[in-house]
């Protein structure tokens, strides 16, 4: 009877033990996702025009108008831009991305998928290559934990045409 | 009845000195069944003013005895309490020497917080906590608050202590626990704060904890408890002791958490040395300490003297002073990392690691203390004390952005008599001053005057204890108009059932209050990027405290002590958000709310193998909200946990109840704490938190003058936060090995 109590913390002990992990690391890319993820730091004042911002990925730093469309996703999430800093997440298929973009959007006209639509985008800032901040940096996606750290400031009072980067222009 | 007795103890004082010359002296040791001194055992008279406490060789010596056939009494924690019959003729000596049988379920002598009302408490009014030198020994800790937040009900955020929720968290700004160091108060004098590493923790012998509102003796800030600190006593001889610490902290748990490649180390060094005989005895006390961190840009230096003497100036005077000086160079973590703000390596935070904008902050602090105490036993009946102190706080921090400075003085004086007009009767009466003055860059140039009167009688009937007191505090801000404030209390403790079988019951209902500090009135300063700006015109926080309590002895071999409090308070002071004329929000500390904290607090204390295991489990319920108000609904109050636990467990192979008693110990502490359900400012900081789940593992090996401690320290290295931003402690071994001569 005298090791009841004993017994009892011991086991109140070993419940209380059993429970929890404390504080855990939280990835800012989600768990599960195959992609790349980061911040972006808004800078400059957001143009009353403004439709939305979304990250885009191409796998080769396009070279022509051609080019334009072979981003991905084909159908990007907008990200947050109104507080100064966002995060964001993109799911992308295995592979090297060359360029990770953050396209800005006119309210009008709406898209068209052609050449015309660079009219309405703008590239507002991309990531850069962290050895060599005056060219993009590359990422490569792979089946294993997203790519996080991937984060570039879009300054609003340097929105760039496409053809500031390649030669591209809606005629 | 408190006048007369005043009037009683008053005669008494001036009786002629030859009526008390012809007292006669008791003296003797204290020790277990084997023959081991019993250290800091309470040996005295009751009914009278005379008891002494056995210094490490056991030994005890009454002085002013009254000739007759006396009863002497000898308790220690963890000790059946003794008596003995002594026949003392009038100017000379008798011995009286003590066995005490070990007994883990007695409760120890619970006077030593109302040092102001000397007695042997085994029915206490209040609750009342102890850690006892054994404990304080066995936990080896480098700062005392490491064994402090060991009690149940007690809990440490950040170094700010909540004795049954009544603090919450507002870093470095007040404190609702006031601190005494050998009964004198000494909580900061600009910011109330307390400041745990005031007195070397080696120095440190007993820590008892009250809780609940101590106003009515204490005046400010023991509107939620009192703490006091026990320094060691100075022996006779001449006595060295050193102390050596080392310890590696654990790296984070996850390597995406890792900030450095090398382990941290602490470690430290104590030393004292003391020489005393019957008449004057001082000690001296050098320590020093280093510690890497376990974080980043958390290193910690400190260097500390202190220095404790008494001078025995005559059979029935003694004078004892005190005092330290600490040098303390510390960087500053600061909040944890959040995404971006660091290398967060994909994280959304970074608990090890701090913002790259804070790279560089540090404080400078160097804080002290001096005191003075002179009692005077004028009688067996009446004896009187006074005492002087002096408390400095002076830190500068160093940021990138702006540097923040604080010079800070409190000085205290009090006068108190203590009178016994009858053996089944206690009156106590004081008068007290504070004066503090702060000189700094965010809080101003200002001073603050608190003088109190106070007085509380204890009437015995039959076995029980009925007490009854007030203080009557003024308060100035700056030489301006004085407030006013009443803290009364009443108490009664009896037995229950044939002779005291069924345990003791207790009652108290009293008032507490808290003063404003001068930091909270006058702070201008940037927080979480808002302006704190000041407020002159905060009053007083009050609360009525009701407390009802049993403990009760089950089995023979368990106590059980539950008892169920109420706190009520008023004007509690709030850090709110307000918006000035341009529209900008700003932080002001206002007197916005009232609250309710209500719970019940259990501890169960076990010895199913006496002598060799002891196992105590304490609970806490709170219940803590704010109440509506005008347009603000109820809400719980911020950083109160509902659930608080704690267990211990100690095996000690071997007989013998003091450390060294054994050859071989073993020792564990868990504790538990539920995730708060609010914080403060939530929305604007990073509100992630977790419960409390913490397991420290010890054991001990003593051989002569040599002891070696090992201790591990959140030995599962749980990681927790117990306030936004600011990682807890994670794991650290450290061993230590105390040398005594």
């Amino acid at each position: 009877m005298c090791l009841r109590p004993a017994a009892a913390l011991v086991a109140v002990l070993a419940a209380a033990l059993a429970c929890d992990a404390g504080l855990e690391p939280e990835p800012i890319c989600a768990r599960g996702l195959v992609g790349l993820c980061g911040t972006i730091r808004f800078r400059g004042a957001i143009p009353d025009s403004t439709a939305d911002v979304a990250v885009v990925a191409y796998a080769t730093f396009p070279q022509s108008c051609s080019d334009l469309f072979t981003f991905r996703p084909l159908l990007p999430p907008s990200v947050p831009y109104t507080d100064s800093v966002a995060a964001y997440s993109l799911t992308l298929a295995q592979g090297r991305y060359e360029w990770v973009v953050a396209v800005w959007r006119k309210t009008y006209p709406p898209l068209t998928f052609t050449v015309a639509d660079t009219a309405v985008l703008r590239a507002a800032g991309h990531f850069r290559d962290p050895a060599d901040t005056t060219q993009p940096g590359a990422v490569t996606v792979t089946s294993g934990p997203a790519v996080g750290d991937v984060n570039f400031v879009v300054n609003f009072d340097s929105l760039r045409p496409v053809s500031y980067y390649f030669p591209c222009s809606a005629r | 009845m408190s006048g007369r007795a005043v009037r009683l103890g008053a005669l008494l004082a001036f009786l002629p000195v030859a009526a008390v010359a012809q007292g006669g002296v008791v003296r003797g040791e204290v020790h277990d069944p084997r023959g081991a001194p019993i250290r800091g055992a309470m040996v005295g008279i009751p009914g009278t003013t005379l008891y002494a406490f056995t210094d490490a060789a056991g030994r005890y010596r009454l002085t002013l005895v009254p000739p007759g056939d006396l009863v002497v009494r000898a308790a220690a924690i963890g000790y059946a309490a003794a008596s003995a019959t002594v026949a003392l003729a009038a100017g000379d000596s008798a011995s009286a020497d003590f066995a005490l049988e070990p007994s883990a379920l007695e409760l120890a002598p619970l006077d030593v917080v109302s040092t102001k009302m000397p007695r042997f408490g085994e029915r206490a009014t209040t609750s009342v906590a102890q850690v006892t030198p054994r404990e304080i020994d066995a936990r080896a800790v480098i700062t005392i608050d490491e064994a402090i937040d060991k009690v149940p009900g007690v809990q440490l955020l950040n170094g700010q202590i909540n004795i049954r929720g009544s603090t919450g968290y507002v870093q470095g700004l007040n404190s609702r626990v006031l601190l005494l160091v050998d009964g004198v108060p000494l909580n900061q004098g600009d910011r109330g704060g307390i400041n745990w590493d005031l007195v070397p923790v080696d120095q440190v012998e007993r820590v008892d904890i009250l809780k609940g509102a101590g106003s009515s003796l204490y005046g400010s800030a023991a509107l939620g408890g009192v703490v006091n600190l026990t320094t060691r006593g100075v022996p006779s001889g001449a006595h060295v002791r050193v102390r050596l610490t080392g310890g590696a902290y654990a790296d984070p748990p996850h390597d995406e958490w890792r900030f450095r490649n090398t382990t941290g180390l602490l470690g430290g060094v104590d030393v004292s040395t003391s020489y005393g005989t019957e008449t004057v005895a001082g000690r001296l006390a050098l320590s020093g300490r280093h510690s890497d961190g376990y974080r980043e840009q958390d290193e910690r230096d400190r260097w500390q003297f202190a220095a404790k003497g008494r001078w025995q100036t005559s059979p029935r005077t003694r004078l004892d002073a005190s005092g330290a000086w600490a040098v303390d160079r510390y960087q500053v973590p600061l909040t944890w990392c959040l995404r971006a703000e660091c290398d967060d390596r994909g994280q959304v935070y970074q608990p090890f690691k701090i913002d790259v904008a804070e790279r560089g902050a540090r404080t400078d602090s160097r804080k002290g203390y001096l005191m003075a105490q002179v009692r005077t036993v004028a009688s067996e009946r009446f004896a009187w004390q006074a005492r002087g102190s002096w408390l400095r706080t002076h830190f500068t921090d160093y940021r990138r952005t702006a540097s923040e400075y604080s010079i800070a003085n409190r000085f205290g004086a009090e006068v108190r008599a203590e009178a016994h007009p009858a053996p089944t009767r206690t009156v106590l009466v004081g008068g007290e001053a504070t004066l503090s003055d702060v000189t700094s860059d965010i809080f101003g140039t200002h001073s603050q005057s608190e003088f109190a009167a106070y007085g509380e009688s204890e009437q015995l009937l039959g076995a029980g204890r009925v007490t009854a007191g007030a203080r009557l505090d003024y308060l100035a801000v700056d030489g301006g108009s004085l407030t006013a404030v009443v803290s009364p209390r009443v108490g009664a403790a009896f037995p229950v059932g044939e002779e005291g079988r069924g345990g003791t019951l207790r009652m108290s209902v009293g008032r507490g209050f808290r003063a404003p500090t001068m930091a909270e009135r006058f702070v201008h300063t940037f927080a979480l990027g808002f302006e704190v700006i000041p407020n002159p015109t905060l009053r007083p926080e009050t609360g009525w405290s009701v407390e009802v309590g049993h403990t009760t002895p089950v089995l023979g071999t368990v106590r059980v002590d539950a008892a169920l409090f109420w706190t009520e308070a008023r004007e509690l002071i709030e850090p709110t958000l307000v918006v000035d004329t341009a529209g900008a929000a700003q932080i002001q500390l206002q007197n916005v709310s009232r609250a309710r904290i209500a719970g019940l607090d259990l501890s169960l204390l076990a010895a199913p193998i006496p002598d060799h295991l002891t196992a105590t489990l304490g609970y806490t319920y709170l219940h803590a909200r704010r109440l509506a108000q005008g347009g603000s609904p109820a809400e719980p109050l911020a950083f109160r946990p509902t659930h608080m636990l704690t267990v211990t467990a100690d095996y000690r192979f071997g007989r013998g109840g003091q450390v060294g008693g054994g050859p071989l110990d073993f020792g564990a502490d868990f504790r538990y704490a539920s995730r708060p359900e609010r914080i403060e400012l939530e929305g604007f900081v990073d509100s992630r938190r977790v419960a409390v789940r913490v397991l420290d593992l010890r054991a001990g090996w003593s051989h002569g003058p040599f002891e070696l401690r090992l201790l591990v320290a959140n030995a599962l290295n749980y990681i927790y936060n117990l306030v936004p931003e600011t990682l807890a402690p994670v794991r650290a071994a450290t061993v230590t090995i105390v040398w005594s001569y």
